[in-house]
């Protein structure tokens, strides 16, 4: 039971790591963002590039792994995202999935398309209620529990935070108060974007690196930003976590059962919500 | 003097029908000159594919309603025809018929649900479902469908003669089914059902105040779109004699979409030219580009990231798809021409 609830909280912490960045672009712009599967498998499969050049340190080479993505992210931004402001819905899908199929291709060519394996970087395992839970896993549950803390800071505190909670309500409000709402937002794009790669890096331990893996967490993190609330941020922090309880449960006694739940679920819930007007 | 949006909606306008005639052997044309370029054997898929595009550019290019679940209704019709085949009797007709009362049943029960919403969410809702259905058919129901191992399944001769395995008459069967859809989606695009399908892409809040019960036309227009996918999914059983859950895979549809927009949504020519390049990019690039990595000594990226180039340059340059730029260029060269 226990380990089913911690499966259940690592799983949410993942998506709840990658659906950030998503939510954000999301409330934001009204983007739904396939090219941030691509930013976290790339991110994934860097990582384990530096892990051999470091000798084997996971810190380290998450650190190069984050610091290395950073200019992926601003040329995306730069280039893709930001071109596509006030775009229709379907534009913005096609050339952000573009980038998702030209950084899956490149994967494939650099890296093959075998899965890599990577090891628990803590290998230890505690003893909780008579079972033996990896410490690993608590502690990625526990840095999922610390960044919702951080986040919010960031968000009530911080001049950028602020401003792009406030364009969040209302994008146009605050461009006429004379802020570059463009500008706060490329920040917080790249911040989303290393929030992914993080997520996707302490994901790796847990399963293996595949060239597709952005596209199946993608799908599920769809699942988190609806039934979260569409650029809701705390929204966003709950959906993961209770999305990762639907999928740790229901695959205790039915596994092949656990994805399709969360579409179940993400079904009944734009059902029984009233419509956002678009 | 009252008027009654309802029947005229529905009523088709005789003066269209030459033109209709000359389109359809343009097609036919342009179908046994592709037959003459690439085999046989591949014509058949290549004209389920075009169907299926067609029935996506009704929804997505006429209604305006991006969907990331049409799969689900092409994957309906190729296992209700599968199942049907295997649990039935060996009808090519009566499994087609089956496979097309399933997914208008489910898109008819379905449709009343997703239509409630739009934009984003309408994407994402169909995409769960799609995904559901998927599931269904690789676990809960895989002691008919045999799940990931697939069905095989074999349907006898049409009119006791025409064998669907081979490759010239499946070609002129399907081929024959594509030009049936084609002409009904253009007597349907025409008519004022059609000018209402499309104002509704516009701006349906509009169209509800002009007095349109607009949930009743998308509603009827979604069933359409998905009974036409299910038609296409039913000649991929017939054709293949193998259905397999990727036929139902979320997946595929962006497969669909690309192809929409490649050619330019919201024209029938553009959905068949636009299908046309899509097989292209996918079928002949995995060819082509071995060879020329040969020829030339370079390691060439495969032909995913080329079709991610042409995606970012459709939306970046050239909008509107193959067909929307050609118009463009020809409106600007010839400013008097009769403009859409």
């Amino acid at each position: 039971m226990i380990q089913t609830v911690v499966y259940g909280l690592t799983i949410g912490a993942i998506l709840y790591f990658f659906s950030v960045g998503l939510a954000l672009t999301f409330g934001t712009m009204h983007i739904i963002n396939f090219a941030h599967g691509m930013v976290y498998t790339l991110g994934v499969y860097l990582f384990i590039t530096f892990l051999q050049g470091v000798g084997q340190s996971f810190l380290l080479a998450l650190a190069a792994s984050l610091l290395a993505m950073l200019p992926v992210a601003w040329v995306i931004e730069r280039f893709v995202i930001r071109r596509l402001y006030g775009e229709s819905l379907d534009y913005a899908i096609i050339a952000t999935y573009g980038v998702l199929l030209i950084g899956t291709d490149a994967i494939k060519m650099i890296w093959g398309t075998t899965p890599y394996p990577v090891n628990d970087p803590v290998g230890i395992a505690v003893p909780l209620a008579g079972m033996d839970l990896p410490a690993y896993r608590i502690a990625v549950v526990l840095s999922a529990f610390a960044l919702y803390g951080a986040l919010r800071a960031f968000f009530r505190r911080s001049l950028v935070g602020r401003v792009v909670t406030a364009a969040l309500e209302d994008a146009d409000g605050v461009r006429c108060l004379g802020i570059d709402v463009d500008r706060h937002f490329s920040i917080v794009f790249v911040l989303g974007s290393a929030l992914a790669v993080l997520g996707g890096v302490l994901y790796a331990p847990i399963s293996t690196a595949d060239p597709y893996m952005g596209f199946h967490i993608l799908l599920l993190a769809f699942a988190v930003v609806i039934v979260g609330g569409m650029g809701n941020l705390n929204g966003t922090f709950f959906a993961a976590l209770a999305l990762g309880m639907v999928m740790a449960v229901t695959g205790r006694f039915w596994s092949q059962a656990a994805n399709a739940m969360v579409f179940v679920v993400m079904a009944l819930v734009i059902l029984l919500r009233p419509q956002e007007a678009h | 003097m009252t008027f009654m949006p309802e029947r005229a909606a529905f009523s088709v306008q005789p003066a269209a029908r030459g033109a209709l005639l000359r389109e359809l052997a343009l097609l036919a044309a342009g179908l046994l000159l592709l037959a003459l370029v690439i085999r046989v054997h591949w014509m058949a898929d290549f004209a389920v594919f075009f169907i299926l595009v067609l029935s996506f550019d009704l929804l997505y290019g006429y209604m305006g309603h991006l969907s990331f679940g049409h799969m689900l209704y092409f994957g309906a019709g190729a296992y209700g025809a599968a199942l049907w085949l295997v649990y039935g009797n060996a009808s090519a007709w009566a499994a087609l018929a089956v496979g097309l009362a399933a997914a208008a049943g489910m898109a008819a029960l379905l449709g009343g649900v997703v239509l409630r919403t739009r934009g984003a969410s309408f994407a994402l809702i169909n995409m769960a479902f799609n995904e559901i259905g998927h599931f269904l058919v690789q676990s809960p129901l895989a002691a008919y469908t045999l799940g990931e191992d697939g069905l095989s399944c074999t349907a006898d001769p049409l009119f006791g003669a025409i064998s669907l395995y081979e490759d010239r008459w499946a070609f002129a069967f399907c081929g024959a089914v594509l030009l049936a859809v084609y002409a009904l989606l253009r007597l349907l695009t025409r008519s004022p059902f059609g000018l209402l399908v499309r104002s509704i892409r516009e701006n349906e809040s509009r169209v509800r105040f002009l007095g349109y019960d607009t949930f009743r036309f998308k509603w009827i227009a979604f069933v359409i779109a998905s009974t036409i996918a299910a038609l296409a999914g039913g000649l991929f059983t017939l054709v293949q004699g193998f259905v397999s859950p990727r036929v139902i895979s979320p997946f595929g549809n962006v497969d669909v979409i690309f192809a929409v927009l490649i050619g330019g949504a919201g024209s029938l020519a553009g959905a068949l030219i636009g299908a046309a390049a899509f097989l292209a990019i996918k079928n002949f690039l995995p060819v082509i580009i071995p060879e020329l990595s040969r020829l030339l000594d370079v390691k060439l990226p495969q032909w995913e990231l080329w079709l991610g180039v042409v995606l970012l340059l459709i939306v970046f340059s050239l909008r509107g798809g193959i067909v929307g730029t050609v118009q463009a260029r020809l409106r600007n060269r010839k400013p008097a021409g009769e403009a859409q």
